[in-house]
């Protein structure tokens, strides 16, 4: 025979709140709070600049010499898009000579990898059988999907040498 | 004198004719040079001069206009005295909601000056984004463009010292350039 679960349990514990709602609710509040600061994460971006290079690529579809100068955000979360301004320096007489700058330009994130920006179209002309060292720097702003910007910047790391010269002549 | 082709000729004379110079830049996309980008947008200012004027019209009058170029579509509307576009490929997943914008001001004519600027601007980032396809692969990234467009004094200046930029602007030479691209 089955036995009726009132029978068991006293009535009173069912209609009485032992919590008042309000505490009910401001715990939820507080569980959400701490759930939400740790399942998403405190957004970072980074910026790769790779050293300035010379292209074969370029070379190879549109018979051009160039030095060309990857540069790449990444983030932990999604971004819109990446501006950077960039530059590519040589080395000449011990001195630093800004021989590209772009200006300010804006790529945004890819389609298939919503964390990511990439600039593969930087580049500048230069005379194949001179070389010269280079260095590639950028710094920008990397804005997220849902608001927010997030400061970066990077640099190629030492001078490397490259057997074509921007500006030579 | 008029000429007449069969159809099979005027075939052959499209296969056989040189392509121009112009008609390559719009397979390079991502290969162009800052300076080509910059000495096309003064040529198609120049070469579309009248069909901007009627775009700029058209866009004034019914809100709305679109354009088709390389590979890749602009379409430009008017919301709060301000135009903006919004570019998409025809053979591409990738697009871009409000590229770019400009206010209008209380002057047609001046409006329209303004436009022509903007549809010829507009008309780089899609060649840039868009290209035509040509045998190379190419490897799709996310819409990307100099932020500052070409016709404002910030791009020469970099967005800094304008006075600089009134300098850099009056020592840009694309001649050469814009030579290759009017007889070539």
């Amino acid at each position: 025979m089955p036995i009726k679960l009132s029978k068991i349990i006293p009535k009173a514990l069912f209609t009485t709140p032992k919590i008042p709602s309000v505490a009910v609710v401001g715990l939820m509040v507080v569980e959400y709070v701490i759930l939400s600061n740790v399942i998403a994460p405190e957004p970072k971006c980074t910026l790769n600049v790779e050293r300035p290079h010379y292209s074969t690529y370029l070379k190879e579809t549109r018979n051009i010499d160039a030095i060309k100068l990857n540069i790449t955000s990444e983030c932990n979360v999604p971004q819109d898009y990446t501006e950077v301004e960039s530059s590519i320096r040589k080395l000449e007489n011990g001195q630093q000579v800004v021989v590209y700058a772009p200006g300010l330009e804006r790529r945004e994130s890819s389609k298939s990898d919503p964390k990511k920006a990439e600039f593969r179209d930087l580049f500048a002309l230069c005379r194949l059988g001179k070389s010269m060292s280079y260095v590639g720097s950028a710094r920008g702003l990397v804005y997220l999907k849902g608001g927010g910007t997030i400061p970066v910047k990077d640099d190629s790391g030492i001078f490397r040498a490259a057997n074509c010269g921007i500006g030579a002549q | 004198m008029i000429l007449e082709y069969s159809e099979q000729q005027i075939v052959g004379l499209v296969h056989n004719r040189s392509v121009s110079y112009f008609e390559q830049c719009l397979t390079f996309g991502d290969r162009l040079l800052q300076e080509e980008r910059r000495a096309l947008y003064k040529y198609l200012l120049e070469s579309n001069k009248d069909f901007y004027k009627v775009q700029a019209k058209t866009l004034l009058a019914e809100g709305k206009v679109s354009r088709t170029i390389a590979n890749g579509q602009a379409i430009y509307s008017v919301k709060n005295s301000q135009v903006t576009y919004s570019a998409y490929g025809l053979q591409s997943e990738i697009f871009s909601i409000d590229v770019r914008q400009i206010r209008l001001s209380k002057f047609r004519l001046l409006n329209e000056i303004r436009l022509r600027k903007f549809f010829a601007q507009g008309d780089i980032d899609i060649i840039r984004n868009f290209p035509l396809p040509s045998r190379y692969l190419r490897e799709e990234n996310g819409f990307g463009i100099s932020v500052y467009p070409f016709y404002t004094l910030a791009y020469y200046a970099n967005g800094k010292n304008y006075l600089k930029g009134i300098i850099k602007k009056l020592k840009t030479n694309d001649k050469e350039i814009l030579t290759k691209l009017r007889t070539l």
